[in-house]
């Protein structure tokens, strides 16, 4: 567990047309760390991870990952350097099955990778991540005929063959079912501890959640940052988010179990 | 100034016809979510029928027009909408083949009904001129024509404006299931504006045809005219391409008074294009698709149920091992078919020989759209473009200069990779829809700017190319050239075939299925699109030059837009997803050189845009259909207890991965 800060954003910006999305928020994450990234529908938690990942170029602010300025990198650059991400809708490469989803990500995220380099190193990583999130039973399916659930463990899986210093998690427990839900939390831990990969990752990634299943927020997160319309409202351990009132109000009529 | 006056009236003239065009092709895509390519070959089997009503059986106008706008408009209107309606909300890939079916098969349609001869349609304004101050003389037909088509179009407008129709339309684009809950009949709606869009049709049909002169492939030209002012109105804004296209036709008009012959001419022609190019660039990322919403999502996921289908029978039943055998079979099987071409000159007689080297070239000139469209994604309706542009480089290198047909082949190849960026410059920010028509403002601009010019193509008498010698080695005669070309198809398919398996294959598909989140995993969306298009334009141009080397003579004739369409047809029809696939255009292609039965000539068109419209949905196109039928065949044929034993015997058990893939009752039993 270090101090490193792995991710760095400050006072993010984005404005869509007259419409503030977000306006200077900023967002801190530590090596080792679970930080989560909550607020009501509509509070700007997608459009954040965008920017984070480059997909959504902000009006203002800038973005450092690892002690660097990336504002500028585009996403495949972000995404070789050891950011990876999950989606909300999910984005699975639905024509290929299970293995080749995790695959592909290997391939694409390690150079010369689609030359076919690195070829074994490539088999052991994928066959522990596919054990890890306990993939092997629908390996050959395709990945567009999943169930929600077990598309979020590809959606993962594929994160996490990227070799990830930072896994950004768009609301992964939406869709799972109770017994989904508990395995997932066991499975953040142990990425962040190191299990997921104990041969060939030095450092372990962090983790940046969105997530609405408050249970398993406060359950997993070190530090929360709390959006609403745009805007940090509050940050803290979960406990003293927890307690903050104007957490409780902006949540009040959201039935997120709040 | 006064000079300018005749041109601005003319450019009002045809402008005010492409203006009603536009509207046409707005009205059906912003209600329907169909861009309709074949939106010239409607006016143009409007403007035949006109012509059978009034001209042939000597009805008046006063009979003929009520017929054609009451009866066959609207009768046409109700057929394009039963068509289209079950492909409603299917990815833009299915409706702009579907789309171009209907332009192959009405095109194929016409001289079947309306037979072949010349013709010519009278204007149905009075062609005499009236004087407007000393020099200046206009047209009645030009001003007959310029009020209706405002009036019409003024008429449009005010009844999406101020009627139940037009609220009713409008919410049924917005959210059509919501419309549907609050009483609006979407299915109405649409029906309304396939009618409207087709009676529109008519009329330019009928406008423009005297002028244009009553041809099947100029009107069908002509209406992509229109394209561009559709494009400036986004494809939603009827006033802005109605405006948009007043203006193109000035401006085409002027620009006509200085250039009479040469370069300019030439930009003149092209100047619709061009401007549907810049257009499609310069908004790029602002024009959004139609049907965006709730609908695409559902599209999405049929569309794989769809395309699964094949892998998924391959995947559950056989699993792994049983796969990987399969894939060898399928390669087995190739290579068996490729040994037994290679015999083809002992058993086919000479002339015949060259009309198979024919399927084979264009069969190596289908498989760089195979890669492109059906692997990778990218519609392109200009690949026939880098075909031309190897056949011309290769053929006055190779002819005129010189040169050793290897260099003219890999210089004409050297010439497509620029080129080949250019035409996948649009697809950084544009896919489907944007991104074929992109492609096919293209395909017209490279005939009309580059094809037309005598110092590249010799004119309309063409240049003429020698065959090949290679190393010592004469390919001119037409078994050795068969030879050629049939190696060369060869190993450009077993390096397609190993690429597809691999890395790069996967990396395709993954570009196709989410480029969004392939970008975040790492790939390079820019480089890869780019390289894909340069890759599959080099292999075109390197087809171009052996079509070029085969045919001996070429004109620009030989590479026109309309033949990159046909190509997407063919590819189409044989299987777009398949290396197959490319292997019956090209067959296809060949038959159709082969026939000379001049009934059975007229017929094939029309049967294989039939074929076509039949089989858009499926990416496999006649390889998935043999397919079934042959395993509907078997298992009629095998006996039922052995069935079921051997089935089960090849799931494989145990280790690793062949856990997963051990039949439907394992995989889905664990999964869920």
């Amino acid at each position: 567990m270090g101090t490193e800060t792995v991710l760095l954003a400050g006072e993010i910006t984005v404005r869509f047309g007259g419409l503030v999305a977000l306006e200077e928020v900023s967002l801190e994450v530590q090596a080792g760390c679970i930080a989560g990234l909550i607020g009501p529908n509509g509070a700007g938690k997608t459009t954040m991870f965008n920017v984070l990942t480059g997909l959504q170029e902000p009006t203002g602010g800038q973005v450092d990952y690892l002690g660097q300025d990336i504002s500028r990198w585009p996403p495949h650059r972000r995404g070789r350097a050891g950011m990876a991400r999950t989606f909300q809708r999910l984005a699975l490469f639905s024509r290929l099955t299970v293995h080749d989803n995790l695959v592909a990500s290997w391939e694409s995220s390690h150079r010369g990778g689609v030359l076919g380099r690195g070829r074994g190193e490539r088999v052991a990583r994928v066959a522990e991540v596919m054990e890890l999130l306990d993939l092997w039973p629908v390996a050959d399916r395709l990945a567009g005929e999943l169930s929600t659930g077990k598309g979020r463990m590809v959606e993962l899986g594929r994160a996490l063959c990227t070799d990830p210093r930072i896994l950004l998690l768009d609301e992964p427990g939406s869709g799972l079912d109770a017994n989904e839900t508990a395995m997932f939390s066991a499975v953040l831990r142990a990425i962040v501890s190191g299990g997921s990969d104990p041969r060939h990752q030095a450092t372990p990634p962090a983790i940046l959640l969105v997530e609405h299943d408050m249970a398993l927020v406060m359950d997993v997160c070190s530090s929360i940052t709390v959006l609403d319309f745009g805007k940090v409202i509050a940050r803290g351990t979960p406990g003293q988010v927890r307690g903050d009132p104007t957490v409780r109000a902006a949540y009040l009529g959201d039935a997120s179990g709040f | 100034m006064s000079q300018y006056w005749p041109f601005l009236v003319i450019g009002l003239f045809t402008g005010s016809i492409y203006g009603l065009a536009a509207m046409g092709v707005v009205l059906t895509y912003k209600t329907v979510g169909v861009f309709n390519f074949a939106y010239g070959a409607i006016a143009m089997f409007c403007a035949f029928t006109y012509w059978q009503l009034h001209d042939s059986w000597g009805l008046t106008a006063w009979v003929a027009m009520p017929i054609l706008f009451l009866v066959v408009a609207p009768v046409l209107g109700v057929l394009l909408e039963a068509l289209y309606l079950p492909l409603a909300g299917l990815s833009a890939e299915v409706l702009i083949v579907v789309s171009i079916g209907v332009l192959a098969a009405l095109s194929a349609l016409v001289p079947i009904v309306y037979g072949k001869q010349d013709r010519t349609l009278q204007a149905i304004f009075p062609t005499s001129t009236f004087a407007l101050g000393a020099h200046f003389h206009v047209g009645y037909d030009q001003l007959g024509t310029l009020l209706v088509s405002l009036a019409v179009a003024a008429v449009l407008w005010a009844l999406l404006r101020h009627t139940r129709f037009g609220t009713s339309t409008r919410a049924a684009v917005d959210n059509p299931d919501l419309a549907d809950m609050v009483g609006v009949h979407g299915d109405n709606v649409r029906r309304s504006a396939w009618i409207l869009s087709t009676m529109f049709a008519a009329l330019v049909g009928i406008l423009i045809s005297p002028t244009q002169g009553l041809d099947v492939n100029q009107l069908v030209l002509v209406v992509i005219y229109a394209f561009a002012p559709a494009v400036f109105g986004r494809l939603v804004s009827l006033p802005l391409a109605y405006i948009g296209a007043l203006v193109l036709g000035v401006v085409v008009s002027l620009l006509s008074k200085w250039a009479n012959s040469g370069t300019l001419a030439n930009l003149e022609a092209a100047l619709p294009y061009l401007a549907l190019f810049a257009l499609l660039i310069i908004m790029g990322g602002r024009l959004k698709e139609a049907g965006a919403s709730s609908r695409r999502l559902s599209v999405a996921t049929r569309n794989t149920a769809g395309m699964g289908g094949g892998v998924r029978t391959r995947h559950w039943i056989v699993g792994v091992l049983g796969w990987r055998l399969r894939l060898e079979r399928k390669l087995t099987v190739g290579l068996v078919g490729f040994a037994l071409a290679l015999f083809v000159p002992m058993a086919v007689p000479g002339p015949r020989l060259i009309d198979v080297s024919y399927a084979v070239v264009y069969a190596l000139i289908a498989l760089t759209l195979v890669v492109l469209t059906g692997w990778a994604g990218q519609i392109s309706l200009a690949q026939f473009a880098f075909v031309g542009v190897g056949a011309f480089v290769a053929g006055h290198l190779s002819g005129s200069h010189g040169q050793h047909f290897v260099v003219a082949a890999l210089v004409a190849m050297a010439i497509a990779a620029p080129l080949g960026i250019l035409v996948g410059l649009p697809s950084l920010r544009l896919s489907g829809l944007y991104l074929a028509l992109a492609t096919l403002a293209f395909a017209l601009i490279m005939d009309n700017v580059v094809f037309n010019r005598s110092d590249v193509s010799g004119g309309l008498t063409g240049i003429t190319v020698p065959r090949p010698q290679i190393f010592g080695l004469s390919f001119s005669g037409r078994a050795s050239f068969y030879e050629l070309v049939m190696v060369v198809f060869g190993v450009v398919a077993v390096a397609a075939y190993a690429v597809r398996l691999g890395p790069i294959g996967r990396r395709l598909q993954i570009v196709r299925d989410s480029p969004l989140a392939a970008s975040t995993v790492g790939v390079n969306l820019t480089v890869t699109k780019l390289v894909v298009f340069a890759v599959c334009g080099m292999v075109a141009a390197l087809g171009g030059s052996f079509y070029g080397a085969l045919q001996q003579a070429i004109t620009p004739l030989d590479f026109m837009w309309s033949t990159s369409l046909t190509l997407l047809l063919l590819v189409v029809l044989g299987g777009r997803s398949v290396i197959s696939g490319a292997v019956i255009a090209g067959a296809v292609f060949g038959i159709e050189t082969v026939i000379s039965n001049p009934q059975i000539h007229q017929y094939l068109p029309l049967a294989i845009a039939v074929g076509v419209i039949a089989l858009a949905q499926e990416p496999e196109g006649t390889v998935a259909l043999a397919r079934r039928e042959t395993l509907r065949v078997l298992s009629v044929l095998r006996p039922l207890p052995r069935r079921s034993s051997g089935r089960g015997s090849e799931i494989p058990s145990g280790a690793d991965m062949a856990v997963a893939a051990g039949g439907p009752s394992v995989g889905s039993g664990r999964g869920h």
